[in-house]
């Protein structure tokens, strides 16, 4: 990367209102914009950046905040920057526009991020379920998904101890050995 | 599918009487015996476990010694080797594989997590004791087993099919119901397999007073007969 590239992509990106850039160093550039602003971001980067590739977008749930944020992540094989776009949608009702028409490849992300948050996509071609084609319960990667909980109720365990294993334990067979008494220290 | 009527029924006994004529009974060791010497594995590497079975299954542990050897179809497979985590997903695949084998068969489960979810007992998609679903005969704990253990477990399954204990496949016919129930838990009252193991049940005489239930009836109900494979070109 070279300091001329740089400068221009950042005389470039104060095009967009309220744009907040962080470098968090030399090849990374944190951009926080309102979720207005992020379509109008996202073909800058593509028609006149030469930001051909989008990575990734990840999901967070800020539950206390009661909002996702959404991070897209966007590559330029000419400038080696790479610039993570940080914008902030409200949990409820969790909609937000899709950017199948920039990048095709959102496509993916966003029916994976639906999957996982329940956050909805106007626009996107497909919004059905993707890997969790048997899942039924609420969206599991939400904060509000207890996990434990749900295993807890649907699933039982095996014991720990059961007869079969003290049967072997009384003709001197299971853990004769403690794990503490082969340790070299000890 | 068959209706199946109650009453006609014979309930098979827990334990085969040992056959009065000696002969037969030499002749049924030998067969133990020889059977117990040639093994085809169908391995479902389902996990991390998988990668315990290379160093097993060649030149270093060398699993042909004792007769065992993979396969690649689960029509020819005696057993069914599970190496990890059952997600939800592919438990559905296991059992459809599972219930494709031939009588006699022989499920192996390897790793913690085959026992009770192992690190994944928290998570929402793996199933937690896969002995819910299908009988197993043998688990070789570990996270990972050595290479060794599972030799070790191979040899304990030989020696139970030598000595006549390694019945556990007759256990999914006689409580069929009980299994069908578990995974109708999990997959919903619409599962069905293309398999008929209750019309499997019958042929081997293995129908007993567990083989139906509330469960098979629903299975009854929803099931749909299965269509050949629209073949495109």
């Amino acid at each position: 990367m070279n300091s001329a590239q740089s400068q221009s992509l950042n005389v470039l990106l104060q095009e967009i209102e309220g744009i907040q850039l962080t470098h968090q160093n030399q090849r990374r550039l944190r951009a926080d914009i309102s979720a207005d602003a992020l379509p109008a971001l996202l073909a800058l980067l593509r028609g006149r950046a030469g930001y051909v590739h989008l990575s990734a977008i990840s999901c967070v749930d800020w539950i206390e905040d009661d909002q996702f944020e959404l991070v897209y992540h966007l590559w330029s094989y000419e400038t080696s920057i790479l610039i993570s776009a940080h914008i902030r949608v409200a949990r409820d009702p969790g909609i937000y526009l899709s950017v199948f028409d920039i990048y095709t490849p959102a496509a993916f992300f966003e029916r994976d991020i639906h999957e996982m948050f329940g956050l909805y996509f106007e626009g996107s071609p497909d919004m059905s379920k993707f890997i969790l084609t048997e899942w039924d319960g609420p969206p599991p990667m939400r904060k509000d998904f207890d996990s434990e909980q749900w295993v807890m109720d649907n699933f039982t365990w095996q014991d720990y101890h059961p007869d079969w294993l003290k049967q072997i334990e009384q003709q001197g067979g299971g853990v004769v050995k403690s794990a503490d008494s082969s340790r070299k220290s000890s | 599918m068959k209706s199946t009527d109650l009453d006609r029924i014979e309930v098979n006994p827990k334990t085969m009487p040992k056959r009065t004529n000696p002969l037969a009974n030499v002749f049924d060791d030998l067969v133990r015996f020889c059977r117990s010497r040639s093994m085809f594995m169908l391995h479902y590497c389902t996990g991390c476990g998988a990668i315990e079975l290379p160093p097993a299954m060649t030149s270093r542990f060398d699993m042909e010694r004792l007769g065992i050897q993979p396969m690649v179809t689960p029509r020819q497979a005696d057993i069914l080797l599970i190496t990890g985590y059952v997600s939800i997903k592919t438990l559905k695949r296991v059992i459809l594989t599972y219930e494709q084998m031939g009588s006699p068969k022989y499920v192996i489960g390897i790793c913690s997590c085959t026992v009770n979810g192992g690190m994944y007992w928290q998570s929402y998609a793996t199933a937690k004791k896969l002995d819910e679903y299908m009988p197993v005969d043998l688990y070789i704990a570990g996270c990972m087993p050595r290479p060794e253990a599972v030799i070790e477990g191979l040899q304990q399954l030989m020696d139970k099919i030598k000595n006549d204990q390694a019945n556990s496949w007759k256990q999914y016919y006689e409580n069929y119901d009980y299994y069908l129930g578990n995974q109708q838990k999990l997959f919903g009252n619409n599962w069905q397999t293309p398999t008929d193991v209750i019309g499997e049940a019958e042929i081997y005489r293995l129908m007993g007073p567990q083989t139906l239930g509330e469960h098979t009836k629903i299975l009854q109900q929803v099931q749909k007969p299965m269509e050949p494979l629209e073949m495109k070109l």
